[in-house]
């Protein structure tokens, strides 16, 4: 590490960056947020519409 | 130190090794060979060229632990320049060759010729030796011509035109030369060394380096 | 002791300043002289010879490891591969003491040469040739003949243009041994590799160095130890991470907010109904909504609202749940899940309730279902840690994809082509 300084402090910001990362729980894949739900989806959950679509459904088999 | 006279010019020469065999006036350049007290003027050598080693006759230097000076020298010259063979006389009593070709330091000691030294004309670069244990491979082959002679030296005089040296190497700085002046051929062994390893005091000063 | 004489060829002044020089170089005509002689006898002479410029002047004077040099003598050599001519320069360099030493340059990249004392030892480990010295495995990279194409300056011994000298190189970065061989000669020598930069420096040269162009055979790779060491760092995160997930998992709260077993029947009434407000406490966290059926070769679409008693804000999602079993000629075989989970994340605290509408299939045979509905506040979701692991992974992946694509563009150049080739077929 000591004869190669800027690997070592890349090394290290690495290391922190991944513990961080992990630690907080970030993700490359994004989870859409939607705004403002209503109070009233707890009291009626049927009408809460989801902004994605359910455009694949796994449905195969052997 | 012994002093004598050149029977050729009568300057005073000085020996600084006991059993050294031959010395050149450095007045003179007659070259000296000793018959117990007295010296025997054999012939006259050319005054040598300007050398460019730093080393010179006088200059010290340590090889593994052992102190030694030079005392005399063997130029030679070959297609690419010209080298000396250093005598040197260690602080005990012993005596070898610093080779400064091309700036390449080598010390080397005569030493008994094994089996299997081929001849000169069968000698190639592929020849290895092993020799007390360290294996040699043959580097280099230089023909080479005598220049000259300078200082005390443990053989006489002599003048041979047509030389042949094989330089060895081996895996551990290990250095061997193979002289073929000499039927059979001589062998030297020893290492190769950077400047630093000579420990070298009393070199010539050469201008605009320190 | 500079001596100054005139060359026989185009009547220039030619400088000496070098005792051990036997060839020299006319600065003007470009004849290679043979300095030895008094009278400067022409060794080869050039018409129109294309010129360049050694970027070290030399006479030039630098500190280098092991003392002072003095550059004397450059030389472009040149070898060819797949019929492309590569040129590098080579400067000798001289010490009156320590004697020679060479500095290459191809494309930006410096070498600094010594001659080798010892004879590097061939070893048959690996795929490839290899030679050990000093205990260092050095792979071959390229073996190549190579030409002298110019010269200039002063060289200690004989230098023509053409001159030509078989080269191996064996690589271990930053080094590199060579054999320089020749019919009389073999001569071994390593290479440091070396940046510009500090060759300038040592030489004290104006300007910049030329920028260094691609990746050289020794030029040492800026990742190595790292990937060691990456993969090392990235273990230590790595248990840290999990002592993390341990500590959010004892650490995390998780509230039961709510749990009611209810019963669906198809029929004409209203399906939809709410739950009891139920209190969210603590910090923001996720909301793990459990859904448990008793359904058999069935299924069931649940509709759900998590609605905020307070404020009216709803969080709207849904969840189908389905579980079929029987058997074939294959067995008895299940699909699906009795039970289903959703978790929405960074839920506030609050009073809320659940709008819950669930839907079976209206073929006009009445349907049944019992399930239990449970929502836990605060359960860590996992997957962030493992996300955070894959993340630790990155660096050292990053590191070593790039230390292997830098070994693969250094083969690429070498006799053995790239570690991995490129699907194009040739790298650049």
């Amino acid at each position: 590490m000591f004869r190669h300084p800027l690997f070592g402090l890349y090394g290290l910001l690495l290391i922190g960056a991944s513990s961080v990362a992990s630690y907080r729980g970030f993700s490359f894949t994004d989870v859409n947020t939607v705004q403002g739900v209503p109070k009233s989806v707890r009291d009626n959950p049927g009408v809460y519409r989801a902004i994605y679509s359910s455009y694949h459904r796994y449905s195969g088999g052997k | 130190m012994k002093s004598v006279f050149c029977p050729s010019c009568g300057a005073p020469v000085t020996f600084r090794w006991s059993s050294a065999v031959q010395t050149v006036c450095p007045y003179c350049r007659s070259v000296l060979v000793r018959h117990d007290v007295n010296l025997e003027a054999v012939g006259k050598v050319a005054d040598l060229p300007v050398d460019p080693s730093p080393v010179q006759i006088g200059t010290e230097g340590i090889y593994r632990n052992k102190a030694f000076v030079v005392t005399g020298r063997i130029l030679y010259a070959y297609d690419e320049g010209r080298w000396n063979e250093w005598h040197l006389l260690f602080n005990d009593g012993s005596s070898g060759w610093l080779s400064d070709a091309s700036l390449e330091y080598a010390v080397s000691f005569l030493h008994q010729l094994p089996q299997g030294i081929p001849p000169a004309h069968e000698l190639s670069r592929q020849f290895k030796i092993n020799v007390d244990n360290v294996a040699l491979e043959v580097t280099t082959i230089t023909r080479a011509r005598y220049e000259g002679v300078e200082g005390e030296l443990p053989f006489e005089y002599w003048d041979k035109t047509d030389l042949m040296f094989a330089d060895m190497r081996s895996a551990d700085s290990h250095f061997g030369t193979i002289d073929y002046s000499e039927n059979p051929p001589l062998l030297f062994i020893g290492e190769a060394l950077d400047f630093e390893d000579l420990h070298f005091k009393n070199l010539k000063l050469i201008e605009g380096w320190s | 002791m500079v001596r100054t004489l005139e060359c026989p060829n185009c009547g220039g002044t030619v400088e000496l300043k070098y005792e051990r020089t036997i060839n020299a170089v006319c600065i003007q005509c470009l004849s290679v002289l043979d300095a030895t002689n008094p009278s400067l006898q022409i060794l080869q002479k050039f018409e129109g010879a294309k010129r360049y410029q050694p970027k070290i002047p030399l006479g030039t004077r630098g500190k280098l490891q092991g003392g002072q040099y003095e550059a004397i003598g450059f030389q472009i050599r040149q070898i060819e591969v797949d019929g492309v001519t590569y040129e590098w320069s080579e400067y000798l360099l001289h010490n009156p003491y320590k004697g020679y030493r060479y500095l290459t340059e191809y494309n930006g990249h410096w070498n600094d040469i010594r001659t080798l004392r010892a004879l590097p030892v061939a070893s048959s480990k690996g795929s490839k040739p290899s030679v050990i010295y000093g205990g260092k495995t050095y792979t071959h990279f390229q073996s190549a003949s190579a030409v002298t194409a110019f010269v200039m300056g002063e060289f200690p011994w004989q230098v023509r243009v053409g001159d030509s000298v078989d080269i191996k190189d064996y690589v271990a970065a930053p080094e590199s041994i060579s054999s320089e061989e020749t019919e009389g000669e073999v001569v071994w020598s390593i290479g440091r590799y070396t940046n510009g930069a500090e060759i300038w420096k040592a030489f004290g040269l104006k300007d910049s160095p030329p920028a260094a162009i691609g990746i050289y055979s020794n030029q040492p790779s800026p990742y190595t130890g790292r990937i060691a060491s990456s993969w090392m760092t990235f273990t230590l995160l790595s248990l840290l991470l999990l002592l993390t997930v341990i500590g959010v998992a004892i650490v995390s709260p998780r509230d039961q907010a709510f749990r009611q077993t209810y019963t669906f029947s198809t029929g004409n009434t209203e399906p939809s109904f709410v739950t009891p407000v139920f209190a969210l406490k603590g910090a923001q966290a996720s909301l793990q909504v459990q859904l448990k059926t008793d359904l058999s070769n069935d299924w069931a679409y649940f509709g759900l609202a998590l609605i905020n008693d307070d404020t009216g804000t709803a969080y709207d999602f849904g969840k189908q749940v389905s579980f079929y079993a029987g058997s074939d000629s294959d067995g008895a075989w299940t699909e699906g899940n009795r039970s289903g989970s959703v978790s929405i994340p960074a839920v506030p605290a609050g009073r809320y309730y659940l709008r819950v509408e669930p839907e079976m299939e209206k073929d006009g045979r009445p349907r049944r279902m019992r399930y239990e509905l449970t929502l836990q506040h605060g359960a860590p979701s996992y997957f962030w840690f493992v996300l955070g692991f894959l993340g630790l992974l990155i660096p050292p992946v990053v590191t070593s994809i790039r230390a292997f694509s830098f070994e693969n563009r250094r083969w690429a150049e070498s006799d053995y082509g790239a570690l991995v080739q490129s699907s194009s077929g040739e790298d650049d």
